[in-house]
């Protein structure tokens, strides 16, 4: 078999499983025989995808595309659809598989009380989000990334809304679906605005600076939605009403750096417009110190995994924009095993407990050992501790940075490494340590082995995958990073800052569950609510206030000008139909009038 | 006899007819009217088959006269169920459509 086969089982086996579930009703409804099939098509994926690594490795990326869209005209259209496998996209897939498949283990034990058929329904939602996840890291150009995009958009509503008789949960999937389709349509302006440029959805396109620049801002709106940005973050934080391994698997690991990778793909084209990857820099590293803020201060676990992984994502695309793409990419992955691995952890706590409040917990170390050493595992890496997988990646974006000598950015990341560790540290011990909180807390336990065997999977390769930063440099092979080679450099400031984090998270925490005075004007200052109020604001005063102009004109001017024509050619025809009297000797009558003016007329011309 | 006087009298003869059809409201003098002008026809086709020296005109005023049995044929059918219906002749009484 060759690579692009593989990566088209990588690809086309989860929807496969999507298909067979969704038609299929007694499998679907069978819950236990539903996560069966969707587990072993994803774990189908997760081999195709290792082939294709390997096949990548041996000689190369390969194509396997197919005529999609062709026309002739003025601009002739010409898309593909298939598989692009390269150093960039075969890693990716892996990835994005290994992740499902465990995310996909670990909920056959965390959905254990839902009823069969509604665990049925969660496995053909996941199977569909791996296809599409997997449809769009494939993608050999933008517009079948575009397709992969929107699946990716559709099948997150479906799962933040998996508990769709709480209303939270409800409104949080409108509230995620209306956001990231407001931040899509600057994907999709700005696809149509490369074709007219450029006449092909490629993203090696060449581009004149201003239209560069104009498509590219676009396309940093997507992004801002997909990979929750400030100020379009809000969402994320409120999806967390999904069930936990959703917010591993969507929110945290694969669907959010969707955004990452979209600008890791289309490269050649930021690289054409560096005010765009100004902008990048400075948004993404605004957002990473501000949403590392903002994590400090929450009280519910997940909710802090949230802002920390608007606040990472923040990272990757501060490095895409000093246009160092490996580093954004390498983080990428990193980030995709260790916040997956905190979400499952953290799901495992929630499991356990029966709540996300942090003060529901406490002293869970002695209850569940495995859980908080995997957990911190997890944290360490997030933090970039020496040697954790975190760190390389971490540090090479901030490596990267000050390479580039953008200096506001790097002081912010750094910042943000330092409240990382803190919010981290903070986490841990309000989760584990110190005295139970609540009855439940007391009487916690380890869960079963469906929930542990992922957890110890992802926690080996967040501690261990760092080491294989050199290999993937050589195989994704991405023209940027700093001049040209990969050199591993260690950071000491940003280690010593991590460091130090913790320590104060341990003076601040280690004693008391008390906030101290500091973090708890904070809270009130950094409050999240603001920006959802600025939204609220701007939609009552803004939005509602133009569309009811916009109704006063549609009902008094454009309905009034198309009532009055057609109250014209009624009236008209109620008269007209006096004539038809249904008679046939008047109807004989005005054809022998008619018959005698044309003979006149013919003799008198 | 001249051709322009059969002309003439045919014109009359269809002038007739057509004032009959636009102006009678009994059906059977309807058909009358009808053969009044077939026959303002025919007269035509001999007038033209006697004066040009085509002889098969008459031909055709024989195939209009088996034209018009057929046609009164119909048309006193159509009479007979008008009258079974309203119990009288009056083309005006078969208005269904319009209302």
């Amino acid at each position: 078999m060759t690579t692009p086969m593989w990566a088209l089982i990588a690809v086309f086996a989860p929807l496969a499983s999507a298909l067979l579930l969704a038609v299929l009703a007694p499998i679907r409804r069978r819950g236990g025989l539903a996560a069966a099939v969707s587990i072993t098509f994803a774990l189908a994926s997760l081999v195709g995808a290792i082939f294709a690594v390997i096949g990548t490795l041996h000689a190369g990326g390969s194509d396997w595309t197919r005529s999609w869209l062709a026309s002739g005209g003025a601009l002739p259209l010409s898309v593909t659809f298939g598989v692009h496998v390269d150093g960039v996209s075969a890693p990716m897939l892996a990835v994005v598989a290994l992740v499902a498949t465990c995310v996909q283990l670990f909920s056959t034990g965390y959905l254990d009380d839902e009823s069969s058929a509604s665990r049925g329904r969660y496995f053909a939602y996941q199977s569909l989000f791996l296809f599409s996840m997997q449809l769009l890291v494939a993608a050999p150009n933008l517009l079948q990334l575009f397709f992969g995009w929107e699946i990716v958009g559709a099948t997150s509503y479906l799962l933040i809304g998996y508990w769709y008789k709480k209303p939270s949960a409800a409104r949080a999937a409108v509230k995620a679906f209306w956001v990231t389709k407001f931040a899509d349509m600057g994907l999709l302006i700005g696809l149509v605005a490369l074709f007219g440029f450029t006449g092909s959805f490629e993203w090696t396109a060449q581009l004149a600076p201003a239209a560069a620049t104009a498509v590219t801002l676009l396309f940093v709106l997507a992004v801002m939605g997909k990979s929750a940005q400030f100020p379009l973050h809000v969402w994320l934080p409120d999806a967390m009403e999904g069930p936990t391994p959703v917010s591993a698997l969507l929110h945290a690991a694969t669907m959010v750096a969707a955004g990452v990778y979209l600008v890791v793909r289309a490269q050649p084209l930021f690289a054409q417009a560096p005010f765009t990857q100004h902008f990048l820099a400075y948004l993404g590293a605004g957002t990473a110190l501000f949403a590392a803020l903002l994590a400090l201060v929450q009280t519910d676990l997940k909710r802090v995994l949230a802002y920390s992984t608007c606040s990472q994502l923040g990272y990757m695309l501060a490095a895409l924009g000093a246009g160092s793409a490996f580093a954004g990419f390498f983080h990428l992955t990193t980030h995709a095993f260790f916040k997956a691995l905190l979400f499952l952890a953290a799901g495992s706590v929630i499991h356990a407990v029966g709540s996300n409040e942090m003060s529901k917990m406490g002293g869970l170390w002695k209850k569940m050992p495995l859980t908080m050493l995997v957990f911190i595992a997890g944290a360490f890496s997030l933090a970039g501790f020496p040697g954790f997988a975190g760190f390389f990646s971490k540090d090479l974006i901030i490596d990267s940075l000050s390479e580039h000598h953008l200096w506001a950015p790097y002081a912010a990341l750094l910042l943000g490494a330092f409240l990382t560790a803190l919010y981290m540290g903070r986490a841990i011990l309000l989760t584990f340590f110190g005295p139970h909180e609540s009855h439940e807390a007391e009487h916690a336990h380890e869960p079963g082995w469906s929930m542990k065997l992922p957890l110890i999977v992802l926690a080996l390769l967040s501690v261990g995958a760092g080491f294989f930063g050199g290999d993937l440099w050589h195989l994704a092979s991405l023209t940027d990073y700093v001049h040209g080679v990969y050199h591993f450099r260690f950071g000491a400031v940003a280690s010593v800052l991590a460091l130090s984090g913790f320590v104060v998270a341990w003076v601040a925490w280690g004693k008391t569950r008390e906030e101290p005075a500091l973090a708890r004007s904070l809270a009130a200052f950094a409050n999240r609510a603001w920006v959802d109020r600025l939204y609220v604001f701007g939609y009552r005063a803004g939005l509602l206030l133009v569309s009811d102009v916009a109704a006063w004109i549609d009902r008094y001017i454009v309905d009034a000008l198309v009532n009055v024509v057609g109250s014209f050619f009624l009236l008209g025809a109620r008269r007209a139909r006096r004539l038809q009297t249904g008679n046939v000797q008047d109807y004989l009558f005005a054809m022998s009038l008619g018959a005698i003016a044309l003979a006149v007329w013919s003799i008198w011309r | 006899m001249t051709l322009t006087t059969c002309l003439i009298l045919s014109a009359a003869l269809f002038s007739v007819g057509l004032y009959g059809l636009l102006t009678r409201r009994h059906a059977v003098g309807i058909l009358l009217s009808i053969e009044v002008m077939a026959n303002a026809a025919n007269l035509n086709f001999v007038a033209f088959a006697h004066y040009g020296g085509a002889s098969w005109g008459q031909a055709f005023a024989l195939f209009v006269l088996g034209l018009t049995v057929a046609e009164v044929a119909i048309g006193l059918a159509l009479v007979m169920l008008l009258f079974r219906s309203h119990k009288d002749v009056l083309v005006d009484l078969a208005n269904a459509f319009k209302h």
